[in-house]
């Protein structure tokens, strides 16, 4: 495929984002992906939920459905399931993937669709205006949580490399190339793909600031890691301390849900003709 | 005629029951067979209960002329509906050898002769079906269709007790179809076959009493139809990816009951925001929360009727009976399709798990349509808008990736292209547009059904809705000259003009639903502003027969 201008996948319109968000970065990162890959916008549907981060649906040029908060993924299952023949991406914020959308992530790595899950994670929910995310530390005090989050923070990566998913991969907005890079290979990548995008929230989140990220991210393709180790992988992920891991944590080749399907080997259903009346006078003879 | 065939669940009785169906199909009757059952596996209430008729039948009974009772527990419960004249079969070593019984070594010659003890079960149903006037060789038909390969040991077990007793006691009507004439089928195979052949392509939903029975036989048909079939993580998953589904073009149901329906409710808001198309089969069940999973009722219909933040249009059907819900599935989807907007199905568990024979389906009846922009029109378009502002409300619609023309949807408010807007003008325009499908939809409802035709002036009505039909029909006949049935089968948009005629003309308008509430009477009430008079509820779990309407309303 053609590589492609990045300006082609960026809708002109006004951004309704806070000054200094990260989904700016993220939003000309997953462009330039696009652009890498010379993937012409029809063919891609991007899909969204609700919160700051998924109205990311409204400033590409892409198809898009931009769905219920927490529904991203299975909204996005759907489309695929329908649509083989399209490149489906996922995209939405802690809250709605990890938070109201858990459920959905959790199944959708074990059926294994082939999508391209992009995760804003800036550990806040940014639309409602401060609160504590499922990835927000415990003792993180917000507005909601005055005494601090009583919860441990859940650890996306840990999941993701525990249920066994294709590609899980993270990074740091303030690292452009390497993000648009890493969308690349996760849409390439056969199956269900996780890219964890960090990103400072400036006006909600005081700690995990643009500085106190920089100082702790540890490459992970400078480091001999190896993605096809899964213990190495899970090891990484659950290294606790100071340093953030960047880069693929873990990829693996496992049947996806179409391999082998009866039905999704053939024509994508979304484009089949209504059934002919031969096939239906068929089928209704059985009760006869 | 009416047979029962009742034991504890694990003992066949439902294998039993379609094995007798089968065979008085193939006889060339018309027949009903109600399953009610408990809610577990093993042991419990389990019983079927079967009509036979020179016409169809839609409805059940509470006494029989002959009862296959397979244990002692069965026996006692039973043996009091059974009519004057009418008999009981049992194993012999089943309770005390009373009047009318007649009984079977059943379980000694299994265990001895066929070294198959389950089979106790066939023998039993052998001598039931001689008793009935029925044909060897139609029940061993029925016994290949429904054992296949395992047919031989069962073959034998028929023979023993067919030739058990000496002769018939019943002679069967003579055939009243001929092959082909006429269709065996349960209310949820009718709604299954009525998807494929509205030309579903998608399902998505979460196991559920009544709902599973459509899931399960999509899934069986999936391959050769076609058709993705998925059993989602959860309800909320299953509409979500419905609607993704559809929104990428595949026409798309989910399956449910009331609790499943209830986790939908912000997808069916979401339907009706993106104007994407999707069918929703809710199989009734008596709650509230879990209610009473394994029986019957009609409590969800203003549920139905109101679930879903904000105000957009929607179709809601409640079938009369198994053709009616193949013919009414495939409107459902057509309506949903021409409309875009969602549909919903409303059944329960009688009407899906009841089998019944109907005159042959004809998918012809209804047409289906493709509605998408064809191709070379989107090409003429410089800016395609998803959201355009259509005079039907209906704006033409394509799919994502068939052509250059990106689609976007939104569940914000959102401009005709589809992006999100905080304009509030727009916002006025968008509602409008999506209330005006509402005329169009109007115009699609049939008029309800009155029984029998001529002025109703002066009658008592009996006014009923979904699968109470045919234990109202029945009333009515039974009840003669001065009564009326009034029937709806399409639920909203609601046909006021024509019940405003009902009440303007009937002496009395009297309510039949299953209910403690009568809901039809309230939604009646609030678009037309006439009450029913008398309201006759059933609300234990079990369907209306035409003996308990009779005795509720003379």
């Amino acid at each position: 495929m053609a590589e492609m201008s990045a300006e082609k996948y960026l809708a002109d319109v006004e951004l309704a984002w806070c000054p200094g968000c990260g989904n700016f970065a993220i939003r000309t990162s997953l462009a330039a992906a696009l652009a890498q890959l010379g993937l012409p916008p029809h063919k891609v549907v991007l899909v969204t939920g609700i919160g700051q981060a998924a109205k990311i649906a409204h400033y590409v040029n892409l198809n898009g459905f931009n769905g219920l908060h927490g529904r991203t993924v299975a909204a996005a299952a759907g489309i695929k399931l329908a649509r083989p023949d399209l490149t489906v991406i996922a995209e939405s914020g802690d809250g709605d993937l990890y938070g109201e959308g858990g459920n959905h992530l959790l199944h959708n790595i074990r059926r294994n669709v082939d999508l391209t899950v992009i995760a804003h994670d800036n550990r806040v929910y940014g639309l409602t205006k401060g609160q504590a995310s499922p990835t927000a530390p415990r003792g993180y005090r917000t507005r909601a949580q005055p005494a601090g989050s009583p919860s441990a923070a859940l650890n996306p990566l840990a999941l993701a490399v525990a249920l066994d998913a294709p590609f899980v991969a993270q990074t740091f907005s303030g690292e452009p190339d390497r993000t648009a890079n890493l969308i690349s290979q996760a849409i390439q990548h056969r199956g269900f793909s996780l890219v964890n995008v960090l990103h400072p929230c400036p006006s909600w989140n005081r700690v995990q600031t643009f500085a106190w990220y920089k100082e702790r991210l540890v490459h992970l393709d400078e480091t001999g890691h190896d993605p096809g180790d899964q213990g190495q992988a899970f090891a990484v992920a659950t290294r606790s301390g100071e340093q953030i891991p960047v880069g693929i944590l873990y990829t693996t080749d496992r049947p996806t849900f179409a391999d082998g399907h009866p039905v999704l080997s053939g024509d994508p259903v979304g484009l089949r003709p209504l059934p002919s009346s031969d096939v239906v006078r068929s089928l209704l003879a059985t009760f006869s | 005629m009416a047979v029962r065939i009742a034991g504890a669940a694990g003992q066949g009785v439902q294998t039993l029951g379609e094995i007798l169906a089968r065979a008085l199909f193939r006889s060339g009757l018309y027949l009903h067979g109600e399953f009610s059952y408990h809610s577990r596996i093993r042991g419990g209430e389990n019983a079927f209960t079967l009509r036979v008729g020179e016409a169809p039948v839609f409805t059940t009974t509470n006494d029989v002329d002959l009862l296959l009772a397979l244990n002692e527990e069965m026996l006692d419960l039973y043996r009091p509906w059974v009519r004057e004249g009418g008999v009981v079969v049992t194993d012999e070593a089943v309770g005390d050898p009373a009047d009318r019984e007649v009984r079977v070594p059943a379980v000694r010659l299994a265990r001895e002769e066929l070294k198959l003890p389950i089979a106790a079960g066939v023998i039993l149903l052998g001598t039931a079906a001689r008793l009935l006037g029925l044909d060897r060789e139609r029940v061993t038909d029925a016994i290949r269709e429904v054992f296949g390969d395992k047919a031989e040991p069962n073959l034998r077990a028929l023979d023993l007790g067919y030739d058990h007793v000496p002769n018939g006691r019943w002679q069967l009507p003579s055939p009243q179809f001929k092959h082909g004439e006429a269709m065996l089928l349960t209310g949820g195979q009718a709604v299954g076959a009525g998807a494929i052949a509205a030309g579903c392509r998608f399902l998505s939903s979460y196991p559920m009493t009544p709902g599973t029975a459509v899931l399960e036989f999509l899934a069986m048909h999936a391959a050769k139809h076609g058709i993705v079939v998925e059993q989602a993580e959860d309800e909320i998953a299953a509409i979500n990816m419905a609607l993704g589904a559809s929104y990428a073009g595949a026409r798309s149901l989910v399956t449910t009951s009331g609790g499943g329906f209830a986790l939908m409710v912000e997808g069916l808001s979401l339907a009706g925001m993106i104007e994407t198309p999707v069918v929703i089969h809710l199989g009734q069940r008596p709650g509230p929360a879990t209610g009473l999973p394994t029986r019957t009722g009609q409590e969800n219909l203003l549920f139905a009727l109101h679930a879903g933040h904000g105000e957009f249009p929607r179709y809601i059907v409640a079938p009369s009976d198994a053709a009616d819900a193949f013919y009414l599935t495939m409107k459902a989807f057509e309506v949903a399709e021409t409309y875009q907007v969602p549909a919903i199905i409303l059944t329960d568990q009688f009407l899906v798990d009841s089998y019944v024979v109907v005159p042959a389906l004809d998918p012809a009846r209804v047409p289906v349509h493709d509605h998408h922009l064809p191709v070379e029109d989107l090409a003429r378009m410089e800016t395609y808008n998803r959201f355009a502002l259509a005079p039907s409300g209906i704006s033409p619609r394509t799919l994502p990736g068939v052509s250059e023309k990106l689609v976007l949807v939104d569940s914000d408010e959102h401009d005709a292209y589809g992006r999100i807007t905080e304009d509030l003008e727009i916002r006025v325009a968008m509602v409008d547009k999506r209330l005006r499908k509402g005329d169009g939809l109007r115009a699609e409802v049939a008029p309800p059904e009155i029984y029998p035709t001529g002025s109703l002036r002066g009658k008592r009505i009996l006014l009923g809705w979904g699968s109470t039909y045919g234990a109202i029909r029945e009333a009515v006949e039974r009840l003669g000259a001065g009564y009326a049935h009034v029937h709806l089968r399409e639920l909203w948009p609601l046909r006021t003009e024509e019940l405003r005629h009902v009440w303007s003309e009937a002496e009395e308008v009297v309510l039949v639903e299953e209910t403690a509430t009568g809901q039809m009477g309230r939604l009646i009430a609030g678009e037309t502003g006439r009450q029913p008079h008398r309201f006759v509820p059933r609300y234990d779990g079990r369907p209306f027969t035409a003996a308990d309407i009779l005795e509720a309303v003379r």
